[in-house]
């Protein structure tokens, strides 16, 4: 397995075309035991979303106080760019999983060739819970899906660049005690620094 | 002087605002039916009433009595004819008698209504500051003398408390308060989540973790002594879900510092750390039985949650729980010989009693979201967290199975509770 890492890493490295890389993090990537279906998340939430919207802001880039304001910006610019593309900050899981499926790998590698790119930013993964189940185990869960996300950057030799911290089910975006919430409150959120 | 006097008082005037509602919930059928009679006052003192009252209150949240009061002062002269046909089993008196500005003299006698003869009797003098306490203590003297086990009043509780601030902020504080919810005192206030508070067992220390510094970290704080607080060693990964060694010497606490949640142990002495489990599974949520030689923890290792035994001499893990797909948070009863924990009914969490030896389980609740079980010092009841009307409240239910009272913050929501061993 370490061989196969690293054989990949080496390719990635001599490979620029993210096409070549997703075919060979394909070959190499375990296969998911749980898939989610973000589409039938998304339907229902968008109005808990909305409603919740003034308590939670989802932060997608949160500067550094090394960097001149100047580079703040610039930075800044960078991930509103890679939101604009598309690409998700948030990955959501399902219950007491920390599984990432094919649709949530491909958003992954999305990061990590944004990183290669921008290789002054660094990048924090907060990992959440939903309040189902006790807060200590959640919290354990929320830096386990955390893990997850890391380990495939770790294939792109990210790793000394993430950091992760879990809030287990402390911190939820919806406040609702029903399925749907519990579904939008199980997730990785991608911060940038 | 006076100045000082009014600080206090404002202090004191805030920290009563900041009582748990507390409601009497239900009583086994067979509660033990006994009157506390209003004191015999001498002198100017209103604290008689307060003694009676606040023994009535104790022995009616224990569930197991019915605590009454006599619609005037009973003597020495019990009419034990009466009383036994009202079908009164105990009954309590007392004097009170002011013999200084701040000082007491207490008497108090317990009596059997059908043998007519004196169960307990107490003669003492108290500090006016002591009357709540001492208070607390007979209640304790008065529960061994008529079912021959310890009470548990003279104890205190921990909790966290979260009030909504607007604009999505919000105000987290770790209080501390006597086993009847009264005389609260806040030891911190956070703007960040506060878990898992856990009084040490000489009841100095309370353990607890705070994300302060944007992650899960273990603190230690010396609730009696002024903004004396200590932090472990920094660890990477999570650090939480601290429980004490019955000793006080050390804690088990979860970290993630090499990777996997694992349980360790961690001697506040000799800053040793002691790796006890090493899977590659989440380990977490460790609690020791009284004797120190075991630990239960929550463990996914089987694939599902599920609740797990070691045994430290042998260093022998077994799986403790069978019944149900998610077991978690254990903490041992103070016999040694049953868990509380956390039990997943088809979609609901709900408290449960497990009988280790015979693996027999049996569900203590019937609510959606219950969290975080904890034995009262003298393992009669449980006081656990859950939700009700949309917010937290804490309830706490007997081991025989009723539902005895409730704990419910006006200011917003009340979690993670635990109990004090007795006070020293």
């Amino acid at each position: 397995m370490l061989k196969i890492a690293s054989l990949v890493t080496a390719t990635i490295l001599l490979s620029s075309c993210s096409s070549t890389v997703e075919e060979l993090y394909q070959k190499v990537a375990p296969r998911p035991a749980v898939v989610t279906s973000q589409e039938d998340v998304s339907a229902t939430q968008e109005s808990i979303i909305a409603a919740d919207s003034s308590s939670f802001q989802s932060q997608e880039f949160a500067g550094n106080h090394a960097r001149s304001a100047a580079q703040n910006n610039a930075a800044r610019m960078a991930v509103a760019q890679l939101k604009n593309s598309g690409a998700k900050f948030v990955l959501h899981f399902s219950y007491d999983g920390s599984e990432i499926d094919e649709a949530a790998t491909q958003e992954v590698i999305k990061h990590a060739n944004f990183m290669r790119d921008n290789p002054a930013l660094n990048l924090r993964l907060e990992g959440h819970a939903d309040e189902r189940g006790t807060r200590e185990y959640n919290l354990a869960l929320g830096e386990n899906r955390a893990l997850a996300v890391k380990e495939i950057l770790g294939l792109y030799d990210l790793s000394s660049r993430v950091n992760v911290i879990s809030f287990g089910e402390e911190n939820p975006t919806a406040q609702l005690h029903n399925e749907s919430a519990w579904q939008q409150n199980r997730r990785v959120e991608f911060i940038y620094q | 002087m006076i100045k000082l006097i009014a600080a206090f008082l404002t202090f004191y005037s805030a920290s009563v605002f900041a009582v748990l509602e507390v409601t009497v919930l239900k009583k086994a059928e067979d509660a033990f039916p006994i009157v506390i009679s209003p004191f015999l006052v001498k002198g100017d003192a209103k604290q008689g009433e307060t003694i009676a009252h606040i023994m009535r209150d104790n022995f009616n949240r224990s569930g197991e009595f019915n605590a009454s009061s006599a619609d005037y002062i009973v003597t020495s002269q019990v009419d034990f004819d009466k009383w036994q046909a009202q079908k009164t089993e105990a009954i309590v008196i007392g004097k009170l008698e002011k013999v200084s500005k701040k000082i007491f003299n207490v008497e108090i006698e317990l009596l059997d209504v059908y043998s007519r003869k004196t169960l307990y009797a107490k003669k003492f003098a108290v500090h006016n500051s002591g009357i709540r306490r001492i208070t607390h203590y007979l209640s304790d003297q008065i529960y061994f003398a008529l079912l021959g086990e310890k009470g548990s009043f003279d104890t205190r509780l921990a909790y966290v408390t979260v009030a909504n601030k607007g604009r999505g902020k919000r105000e987290y504080k770790l209080e501390i308060s006597d086993s009847d919810a009264q005389n609260p005192q806040t030891i911190l206030r956070a703007a960040s989540p506060i878990l898992s508070p856990a009084w040490s067992p000489d009841q100095n220390k309370i353990a607890y973790v705070s994300f302060k510094n944007g992650r899960s970290e273990v603190f230690i704080q010396y609730p009696f002594v002024r903004r004396k607080t200590q932090k472990l060693p920094y660890f990477d990964g999570i650090a939480s879900a601290p429980a004490w060694h019955p000793n006080g010497e050390s804690i088990v606490l979860t970290l993630s510092k090499d990777g996997n949640k694992d349980i360790y142990s961690y001697h506040l002495k000799d800053k040793k750390l002691t790796r006890l489990t090493s899977d590659v599974s989440i380990d977490t949520e460790a609690s020791y039985s009284a004797d120190g030689e075991r630990i239960a923890f929550t463990s996914n290792r089987s694939g599902q949650v599920q609740v797990y035994i070691k045994h430290l001499k042998t260093g022998k893990i077994n799986r403790a729980t069978f019944v149900g797909s998610y077991n978690a948070k254990a903490v041992f009863s103070p016999d040694g010989k049953s868990l509380a924990l956390v039990h997943r009914v088809d979609k609901d969490y709900r408290i449960a009693l497990l009988d280790i030896a015979t693996k027999d389980l049996m569900v203590m609740t019937q609510n959606k979201l219950d969290e975080s079980p904890f034995f009262s010092p003298n393992g009669s009841m449980i006081i656990f967290a859950t939700n009700k009307d949309d917010s937290g409240v804490l309830s706490v239910v007997s081991i025989l199975g009723h539902q005895t009272f409730e704990l419910v913050s006006k200011a917003g929501e009340v979690r993670e509770p635990n109990w004090s061993h007795y006070s020293k």
